[in-house]
């Protein structure tokens, strides 16, 4: 705690944050309210797919059903989105999605306690070393949806290494299990609240897959009336694009997009001294012991 | 004679009664035990009240064998701080986000006018990746709790009953050093908590005895460690054997660390941290 202390204070001198390794391990999951979580504006694609390059096996979680999320009405945005997340999370090197279909902001009408009992029987089926999800003591996210199933999250991955939590798995043969490696985000740029304290540092080619991750999702990124308003924009202000040349206003938008994850995974670098990055709260194994973690760090051996 | 009885009688005047509120057995003793034994070895008289029954957090025993061995732990902890008598409001561990907050406010709200406090220690509630919801869902329903306590407006059938408003003066957040900022200042010092440090050098010993007494939920943290330790081809040399020696000497070494933590840079050497709002924070200075 100490350490995070001393981190957060860096931070806040504009220092650079500790670089993250990749814990070892065999399985990730990624669970979050909505289709396109795997690789918003403010990341997680790229650390997606330096996991998946790491060799571990990973699901992605859509708790929510994005009825609300496109132009195609209800029952279409839910079937666009979830498979638009099927591509996507398939371009990172995820094995599959699950989706729990929850009303999209319509959230707090579900017990939060049956949101967390699906989440810890999927942690349990999976027993994931690694799990990505929002951050649920983030400020001022204004989506419903990520606040619910962050908050179930946070109990989630704890409560499942619990036997007397929903005893009723261990009927199916599950054995509790406690996630060990946690990594939550939210939007560093939104206020007080979260509390990055590492940077995740991405290659050439993670950062690539983040961006075809992200504009998969047609439905409701990379629209060419998106193009078309920041060309018609750029037009008034006297300005052009070259790269915009030849292309159709679908294919600018795509570019639009790929240029807006390459910007943020080079902004987060350069805040942490490397090419690209994301950042991260990252907790690991023993960090819900901050009495016990220097000494575990210090007496541990390997067998 | 005459000097003794005017001393007794100095310290009489200056007792205070203390109610501690609680979602969970270890989370009043790691973080607070120190300061509740130093109150209650002044002469304060401490109350506690335990939300949860803590009936999730052990190793191999049903919940309802975990829930009914801890309720005594947490009695026999509570004896060694000095704790005076010990509520539990029995609901299950880890289910408070199902429960209505009023209800839970009004539980505590009925404890407040009964105990009629000068000071209360509570869950922080604000206290950030504190993973244990529960003392998120206490402290705002504690803190609401002892609000209303004052307003008469606010359950008329226990003043019926005979439990009058109640002001207390003195508030305490309480909560295990998760929060990186949890000695940053929420806001000028007028209506709002501030960092306060304790120091709990003369009533470790006591913090320490009384968290060895959780004896439950300490052997089922040195099994899980050792578990995920087995798990990831590691082992700790103190663990080897679990009992109840090894589990004694892993408490008083998590004790010992949490109190080195809060005391960093106060000049203590032993301490613990709240956020603290004294009388200042109901009559600001310049109404004085
Ligand atoms: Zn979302």
């Amino acid at each position: 705690m100490r350490v995070l202390l001393l981190l957060c204070c860096a931070v806040a001198f504009g220092q650079k944050l500790p670089l993250a390794t990749i814990p070892p391990g065999k399985v990730m999951m990624v669970i979050q309210p909505h289709h396109d979580d795997h690789t918003t504006d403010y990341g997680m694609g790229g650390l997606i797919a330096k996991i998946t390059d790491a060799g571990y096996e990973s699901w992605f979680v859509r708790s929510s059903n994005d009825e609300k999320d496109g132009a195609h009405g209800y029952p279409h945005n839910d079937m666009y989105n979830l498979r638009e997340s099927e591509a996507g999370t398939k371009i990172l090197g995820m094995k599959g999605v699950y989706s729990l279909n929850w009303r999209n902001d319509y959230m707090d009408a579900i017990p939060l306690q049956e949101l967390r009992a699906q989440i810890i029987l999927l942690i349990r089926k999976h027993k994931p070393d690694v799990v990505l999800g929002h951050d649920p003591w983030g400020h001022y996210d204004r989506n419903p949806d990520h606040r619910k199933v962050a908050r179930a999250l946070a109990e989630a991955v704890w409560m499942a290494g619990l036997a007397n939590v929903h005893p009723e798995h261990l009927e199916l043969g599950f054995e509790p299990h406690r996630v060990p490696h946690l990594f939550l985000k939210a939007r560093v740029d939104y206020g007080r609240g979260h509390e990055a304290n590492v940077a995740v540092e991405l290659n050439e080619s993670q950062v690539r897959r983040k961006e075809k991750a992200y504009v998969a999702h047609r439905n409701v990124y990379a629209s060419p009336g998106m193009a078309r308003s920041v060309k018609a924009q750029l037009q008034a202000e006297g300005l052009t694009v070259p790269e915009f040349a030849g292309k159709t206003d679908e294919e600018a938008a795509v570019m639009i997009e790929e240029w807006y994850m390459d910007w943020i995974s080079r902004k987060r670098g350069a805040e942490n001294g490397v090419k690209y990055a994301e950042v991260y709260w990252y907790r690991g194994e023993f960090d819900h012991l901050p009495g016990l973690t220097d000494y575990l760090k210090a007496n541990v051996v390997t067998r | 004679m005459k000097v003794l009885i005017l001393l007794l009688c100095a310290v009489l005047a200056q007792a205070k009664t203390v109610l501690v509120v609680t979602a969970d057995a270890p989370d009043f003793v790691l973080a607070a035990g120190g300061t509740i034994a130093s109150m209650a070895a002044s002469g304060d008289r401490v109350v506690l009240v335990r939300v949860t029954n803590d009936d999730k957090d052990s190793w191999n025993l049903s919940a309802e064998e975990t829930a009914s061995r801890v309720k005594e732990e947490v009695e026999r902890a509570a004896k060694v701080l000095g704790i005076a008598q010990v509520h539990s409001l029995g609901y299950r561990a880890g289910e408070l986000g199902g429960v209505s907050p009023t209800e839970i406010r009004d539980r505590l709200l009925f404890y407040v006018r009964l105990v009629k406090p000068d000071v209360m220690l509570i869950p922080n509630p604000y206290a950030e990746y504190v993973e244990v919801l529960d003392r998120h869902y206490t402290g705002m329903a504690a803190e609401e709790a002892r609000r209303i306590a004052a307003l008469e407006n606010h359950q008329p059938p226990f003043a019926q009953a005979g439990l009058a408003t109640h002001v207390v003066k003195e508030l305490y957040y309480y909560a295990q050093p998760f929060d990186p900022r949890r000695r940053e200042a929420e806001s000028t010092a007028t209506f709002a908590p501030q960092p306060k440090v304790v120091d709990i050098a003369s009533s470790l010993e006591k913090k320490l005895r009384a968290s060895q007494a959780l004896t439950t939920v300490n052997y089922s943290m040195a099994m899980r460690i050792r578990k995920r330790l087995d798990e990831s081809g590691r082992r700790l040399p103190l663990l080897d054997v679990v009992n109840e020696e090894s589990v004694r000497k892993l408490v008083e070494i998590n004790v010992r660390k949490l109190a080195e933590i809060a005391a960093k840079d106060s000049g203590y050497k032993l301490a613990e941290e709240f956020l603290y709002a004294g009388p200042d924070y109901q009559v600001p200075a310049k109404l004085r």
